[in-house]
């Protein structure tokens, strides 16, 4: 997972020594996509037990995994605090939902324009990646609120509060060949356009993972941990620091647009209050919990936030009368989302995936205990 | 404004690294002076002087960090002043911080990676697709920065956490990320400061051997037994000014020097 091999490996091994590299390198991609591969199985058993739809919010889970994916590389790796991920997105899906409503391109070429105008965006903007620290998370703020009110009020091109209706679904361009419309598989599933979508999600969502723990693990990646730790040390390397930070903030972009583009056409309907800055915190809580500095924090991030709702929703359903408070519970989700950030922040500032990784590993508690007194200092 | 053929002509070409007249200043206060000086290739040259003396804006000048507010840097006749720190490392300088800035969070491999960052080109697409080209050139900087490990000797060590090194092994590895980046000229900082008496004696020894190598070194250092034991020639700088250069016999002889470092004697 981490690519720490033997440095001494080299060149010249046989083809199945390769496939078996190949195999433990990816092993937690393979591991990851079996495991998506096989959750419909059980998720539609459980699915009115718990009553909690696995599969449906799974999906969700896939779109945001993208986006915190893209804030991941951008903050967690290259240190540069962003808190416009939701703008990127906001642009993606109005992107894809006013080109296949309005002008009515095919969904796949929705989506593509989505990642292309979200990153043409970033790239208009990169000249934020020239303030640091809190300034840099203050403009980036900032983008979110003109982004959301833009939105809102362009009204000719965007419908404002009315939001876009009837979003196309998502498709690829020769549906028939995906086999979703045979009659067989129609009566097989009973609701064969939602494991369509599922299994389309997961795998964008499977191959920009296993490509961003790639990038992370090469010599650009290793760049822009460096320049998160010392731009001075990173720019006397021969790192040319802001052209990387575009890049990295570029290539952050696009992975938002392309989550909105998807998440536009999933949704069938969109309006700008969908894209407000609640939404960039979301993701940054997202990346902050699952872990920075680590690609596979994403999912679990996307996951948790995702699910937490859809949980406590379920809660009633389970124990027959719930609480007034609980069911109130989208009146604070917010709240909520700060708790759990502080508390990750202050007992597990490395993020749930190094914490439970670490846990097995070294047999530690997953837990820091910010009061303990240290030793030195 | 010089013409290009003055720049090419004199002893400019055959010193590797020259100042001409380096002046900069902070608020009114000239942290650098009217500074000029050269070195040739493959000789060792000490910066010295007390506290303050203006030995790292000097660094920052030379290496792109500060533009000065006068005069210019030559590298193998050729202005760099202006160009990016990346640039100019690109070209061939390369420096070391006397607070140590290594990426600690990083392998002590990985450090020495990013220092041949400038010498490898695989970019974000062919990473993150992990084409031949790119798993070629990766192997490639694994070996080169073992090598370049090995000169510090410090390549046991390749997998352990940077800021986990002792401190004497961390200026190593700011010595040996340095070396990476294939330097004609490296400029140290202060690289025995911390450094006990057996460890200051290796660093001589690594010093020697990157010269050997063909590198200029230029070093800023407080640690006199050092600099008067491996230095070439000795630059003395005094509140931003030169007071004395030659070799370290001829310095430590200067009463400039003597009144500098000890203070004028007592009529």
């Amino acid at each position: 997972m981490d690519g720490k091999s033997n440095p001494t490996k080299g060149g010249g091994v046989s083809p199945g020594t390769r496939l078996a590299e190949l195999v433990k390198r990816n092993r937690a991609v393979i591991v990851f996509g079996v495991f998506i591969l096989l959750l419909p199985l059980w998720a539609e058993h459980i699915y009115k037990g718990i009553s909690i739809d696995i599969l449906f919010i799974m999906r969700l889970v896939g779109v945001f995994t993208i986006a915190a994916v893209g804030l991941n590389l951008l903050m967690g790796y290259a240190g540069q605090v962003s808190l416009g991920q939701g703008a990127f997105f906001g642009i993606g899906a109005y992107t894809s939902a006013l080109l296949t409503v309005r002008a009515g391109f095919p969904v796949w070429l929705g989506i593509a324009l989505a990642i292309a105008i979200s990153a043409a965006f970033g790239l208009l903007v990169a000249p934020v990646l020239r303030l640091k620290g809190h300034y840099l998370a203050m403009a980036t703020l900032g983008l979110a609120i003109i982004v959301f009110v833009f939105l809102r009020e362009m009204t000719w091109l965007t419908f404002g509060n009315d939001g876009v209706r009837n979003i196309p679904e998502l498709a690829l361009p020769f549906t028939h060949i995906t086999g979703f419309d045979l009659p067989f598989i129609k009566e097989k599933l009973q609701r064969p356009e939602l494991y369509f979508q599922f299994y389309f999600i997961w795998v964008v969502a499977i191959v920009v993972l296993a490509l961003c723990a790639n990038l992370v693990r090469s010599r650009v990646g290793r760049s822009m941990r460096a320049l998160h730790q010392s731009e001075v040390a990173a720019e006397a390397m021969g790192v040319n620091v802001s052209a990387q930070k575009i890049k990295v903030f570029v290539l952050s972009a696009a992975l938002g647009g392309l989550a909105g583009g998807i998440y536009a056409n999933l949704q069938g309907y969109i309006d700008p209050n969908m894209f407000s800055i609640t939404l960039s915190i979301s993701i940054l809580t997202m990346v902050v919990i699952g872990g920075m500095e680590s690609i596979w924090g994403a999912v679990a991030g996307a996951a948790v936030i995702t699910f937490l709702p859809k949980f406590v929703e379920a809660i009633p359903k389970w124990v027959g009368d719930a609480p007034k408070w609980l069911e109130r519970y989208s009146n604070y989700e917010g709240i909520v989302f700060g708790l759990i950030l502080i508390l990750t922040m202050v007992f597990m500032p490395s993020g749930i995936t190094r914490g439970l990784s670490d846990m097995f590993r070294y047999r530690r508690s997953p837990f820091m205990n910010p009061f303990r007194r240290k030793a030195v200092e | 404004m010089m013409q290009a053929g003055d720049v090419l002509s004199g002893d400019a070409r055959d010193d590797l690294l020259a100042a001409k007249d380096l002046t900069k200043t902070f608020g009114g206060l000239a942290a650098v002076k009217n500074v000029s000086f050269s070195v040739s290739a493959k000789a060792i040259k000490a910066i010295i002087g007390p506290n303050g003396a203006g030995k790292t804006t000097l660094y920052d000048l030379l290496t792109g960090i500060y533009l000065p507010d006068e005069g210019n840097v030559l590298f193998q006749g050729r202005e760099i002043v202006g160009l990016a720190t990346h640039e100019i490392t690109a070209l061939g300088v390369a420096r070391t911080f006397q607070t140590i800035r290594l990426f600690t969070g990083m392998t002590v491999m990985e450090n020495v990676m990013v220092g041949l960052h400038h010498r490898t080109k695989t970019g974000f697409v062919k990473s993150a697709l992990r084409v031949p080209s790119g798993l070629r050139e990766e192997a490639w900087m694994r070996e080169e920065s073992l090598r370049i490990l090995d000169i510090v000797g410090l390549e046991m060590q390749a997998e352990s956490l940077a800021g986990s090194l002792p401190f004497g092994q961390q200026r190593l590895l700011e010595v040996a990320r340095a070396l990476a980046t294939a330097p004609r000229v490296l400029l140290l900082d202060e690289p025995a400061s911390g450094l006990n008496a057996y460890e200051t004696r290796e660093l001589g020894g690594i010093i020697y051997r990157i010269r050997d190598m063909g590198v200029t070194v230029i070093l800023v250092e407080h640690d006199m037994g050092l600099v008067m034991r491996i230095s070439d020639e000795v630059l003395v700088l005094d509140y931003g000014e030169i007071i004395a250069e030659g070799t370290p016999e001829e310095v430590s002889a200067d009463a400039r020097v003597i009144e500098a470092y000890l203070g004028s004697e007592i009529d």
